[in-house]
């Protein structure tokens, strides 16, 4: 598998991928699910709060993106075009599971707070009430969180993916700091 | 505790200030910011063991419907007649109120085209664009790469292009000065899925819509 995956990196760009799938050849297809499959699945995954709904969004993702490939304006950059679908699709979801749970905001409330001193124990906590806590974002801090501090992309990356402006980004971020440490703040010592 | 962080320790979150240029004072906030960052399950995430087998087995699906919905689609949009629509549009880039007309047509009794063959059609593209300093067709027939269909004018208004397509469905816009998208507004569009619209274009047999 990772000789495949390897070979699946180095191998036809992804704008030659896309047209021979376009011109017929569906099973060259599985390349850019290969290719791209496990760097969004953690997008979705950190979006979503849930490696399931992520991976049944990544599957609508991929397919939706086949059954609009000949709409794809830049094959050489299908990823940055995957992103986009799969941004849509998660955002649907996150609305969807917002109207289905609309406590979500008031998780902060519900966040533990720390009652072991053992290190491990105390980190594990700490991983599990900051993931808690950023499900508790605005699903706008969120996606720039996961790409900032996740992803390690810059401003300017997260803006030419996203279509929004820096300065936008920004300000999602900090209010999403500020939101971080009241949902944290039995953490935030 | 404020529940707002210092600007300056998000400056550090940020990852464009160095903690060491902190005041002191700051410093245990940025720590403790930090401690939280560094709790971020960063961990690359499993997909199950049949992610891609599934993700194949509805693409085959797809690839083996999408054969006859197309004919279907070209049935319902085949012409009767050739088509000729002007009409006034207006872009916020274009401020100077461009209207815009295509005309796909063919075979038009007297233009100088020719039939191809049976699997090509000539169609013709027009573009009505006052003041456009270039105009060019992007679509699913060049790869949407929107430098290599360029249109021509004559007097600086009335944009043209002949292309030979394959019969079937194409989609496209125009592109104008290489910047402003433009669909057909008397064409069919579709939903780019991104806020966009582009123009349909069904080519059957020695007719195009």
């Amino acid at each position: 598998m990772r000789q495949t995956d390897e070979q699946d990196r180095e191998g036809p760009g992804d704008g030659a991928i896309v047209r021979a799938v376009l011109a017929g050849e569906v099973e060259r297809y599985g390349v850019l699910v290969r290719r791209y499959r496990d760097r969004y699945a953690r997008y979705a995954s950190h979006l979503l709060g849930s490696v399931e709904l992520a991976e049944d969004a990544l599957q609508d993702a991929f397919v939706r993106a086949y059954e609009r490939l000949s709409q794809c304006r830049d094959p050489d950059n299908f990823a940055g075009w995957f992103f986009l679908i799969l941004r849509n699709r998660c955002f649907a979801e996150r609305r969807r599971l917002a109207r289905r749970s609309p406590l979500l905001e008031d998780l902060g409330a519900t966040l533990p707070a720390p009652g072991r001193t053992d290190a491990a124990l105390e980190h594990a906590e700490l991983r599990r009430a900051v993931q808690q806590a950023l499900l508790a974002l605005t699903a706008e801090q969120r996606e720039v969180f996961v790409l900032r501090h996740v992803e390690q992309l810059s401003y300017d990356e997260i803006a030419a993916r996203t279509g929004q402006t820096v300065g936008a980004l920004k300000m999602r971020m900090h209010r999403g700091y500020d939101r971080l440490r009241v949902l944290l703040k039995e953490h935030w010592r | 505790m404020s529940d707002g962080l210092d600007p300056q320790v998000k400056r550090v979150l940020d990852g464009e200030a160095e903690f060491t240029t902190l005041p002191p004072p700051l410093r245990a906030q940025a720590a403790a910011a930090r401690r939280v960052l560094d709790a971020v399950d960063r961990a690359p995430v499993q997909l199950s063991a049949g992610f891609e087998a599934r993700v194949m087995a509805a693409v085959r699906d797809r690839a083996a419907r999408r054969g006859p919905v197309r004919r279907a689609v070209a049935w319902l949009v085949a012409p009767r007649e050739v088509r000729l629509v002007v009409r006034p549009w207006v872009t916020g880039a274009l401020a100077a109120a461009a209207a815009v007309a295509i005309v796909v047509a063919w075979p038009a009794p007297d233009a100088p085209l020719a039939a191809v063959g049976s699997d090509s059609v000539a169609v013709r593209f027009v573009l009505h664009a006052p003041g456009a300093r270039a105009v060019t067709v992007a679509g699913t027939f060049n790869q949407w790469d929107a430098t290599v269909t360029p249109l021509v004018t004559s007097d600086g208004d009335l944009w043209v292009a002949t292309l030979v397509l394959p019969r079937g469905e194409h989609q496209y816009a125009f592109v104008v000065d290489g910047a402003e998208w433009v669909p057909d507004p008397a064409a069919p569009t579709v939903d780019d899925g991104f806020g966009r619209r582009n123009s349909v274009l069904a080519v059957n047999g020695g007719r195009a819509l």
